[in-house]
């Protein structure tokens, strides 16, 4: 269950269209990297977590990502929503215009459709969570490309509240593989996967399994 | 190696309470704890000064609207990153505290705008019909889209 609230985590306010701008951002909403992939990638790998908080925290940081993906889209939008075809041929963005005109559709910079294909759900705790601290950095990367080539301050204050929440988002889900680890065999984690073997999980797990 | 880091494993260290922003600055900054805002040198502020949009014409109605907004994402904000800390350190106390408080506000703050302009969430209507149990409002689809940048 999901309720929508009327307002942006982090305001968007930008006068000015540039459509070159635009298909760059873009690619945080639709690209490999992007904060629809992020989304998709935590909301997917949560229902199989051994450990129930973890399973809280991706649930948390996966509703996080969908705000995220609607401050990169209003961004998109306020730099193209009074476009003129001569802008569109001048800045790059024909192409996208021919097949979506001035509407709005996940795809990355490179003009890549988003898909499932960019993220991971591999029913195995260890895996998943090695794969989340990836993927935030992965996106602060684009966040630093961005803010190296992107001036107008109206444009980089948000991209700068992103790439800060990428790194506190690294740091939880670091906490969450510590917490996974607590679960597992101390000599090798590596001896059975948390999250289908589950008869050999140790508390804390266990216990809440129990509970269940 | 600590106790905690093993060989073929990523360790990250556990974050420990420490100094916290004030809202209005932990939403500039993209987080509420000091030890975690790690800038990037290419983001530091260009010498492009920001040009207010207007302000100078702006009515009065619509002044208020954006000031109670911004107090209503600034203390949202503070909730969103206490919430990733308590997930992880739901035995802080420390956190729990700043939680209880800031819940508060937040829930006054969304009555107010709901009352005074629109409601932000459906629940928020039930704010609105408490204080006038008369209004023939249904008032939802009342207020700007979130995306227009509140310039409308």
């Amino acid at each position: 269950m999901w309720i929508y609230e009327k307002r942006l985590q982090y305001p968007v306010k930008i006068t000015k269209t540039c459509p070159k701008t635009a298909q760059l951002i873009i690619s945080q909403y639709g690209g490999p990297d992007g904060e629809l992939s992020a989304s998709m990638r935590y909301l997917s790998q949560r229902y199989t977590m051994p450990v129930k908080a973890v399973g809280g925290l991706l649930t948390d940081i996966g509703t996080e990502e969908l705000s995220h993906m609607e401050i990169i889209c209003s961004m998109v939008y306020q730099l193209t929503k009074n476009l003129t075809v001569e802008e569109a041929k001048a800045g790059g963005f024909d192409a996208y215009y021919i097949d979506h005109t001035a509407g709005i559709w996940p795809q990355a910079a490179s003009a890549m459709p988003f898909t499932a294909k960019e993220f991971q759900s591999k029913g195995d705790a260890v895996t998943d969570l090695t794969e989340d601290l990836a993927a935030e950095q992965k996106a602060r990367t684009v966040y630093d490309n961005l803010l190296r080539m992107i001036p107008d301050p109206e444009i980089r204050e948000p991209l700068k509240f992103l790439r800060a929440r990428e790194i506190v988002h690294f740091q939880r889900f670091g906490e969450a593989l510590e917490k996974t680890k607590e679960t597992l065999d101390r000599k090798n984690f590596y001896y059975f996967n948390p999250e289908f073997d589950k008869q050999m999980v140790t508390a804390p797990a266990a216990a809440e399994a129990g509970e269940k | 190696m600590t106790e905690r880091e093993h060989l073929a494993m990523a360790s990250v260290p556990a974050q420990s309470w420490g100094e916290l922003y004030d809202p209005k600055q932990a939403l500039k900054t993209g987080t509420i704890f000091k030890d975690l805002n790690l800038p990037f040198f290419a983001a530091e502020d260009l010498a492009i000064p920001v040009v207010p949009a207007g302000e100078a014409g702006k009515d009065p109605k619509q002044r208020e609207r954006e000031e109670l907004l911004g107090k209503i994402q600034e203390v949202s904000f503070y909730l969103d990153d206490l919430r990733l800390y308590l997930d992880t350190h739901p035995e802080e106390s420390e956190g729990l505290s700043e939680l209880k408080k800031a819940l508060k506000q937040r829930k006054q703050l969304l009555k107010e705008f709901a009352v005074s302009f629109y409601p932000l969430t459906f629940d928020c209507l039930a704010g609105i019909y408490e204080e006038e149990p008369e209004r023939q409002c249904f008032c939802w689809e009342k207020g700007p889209a979130p995306w227009e940048g509140a310039c409308v």
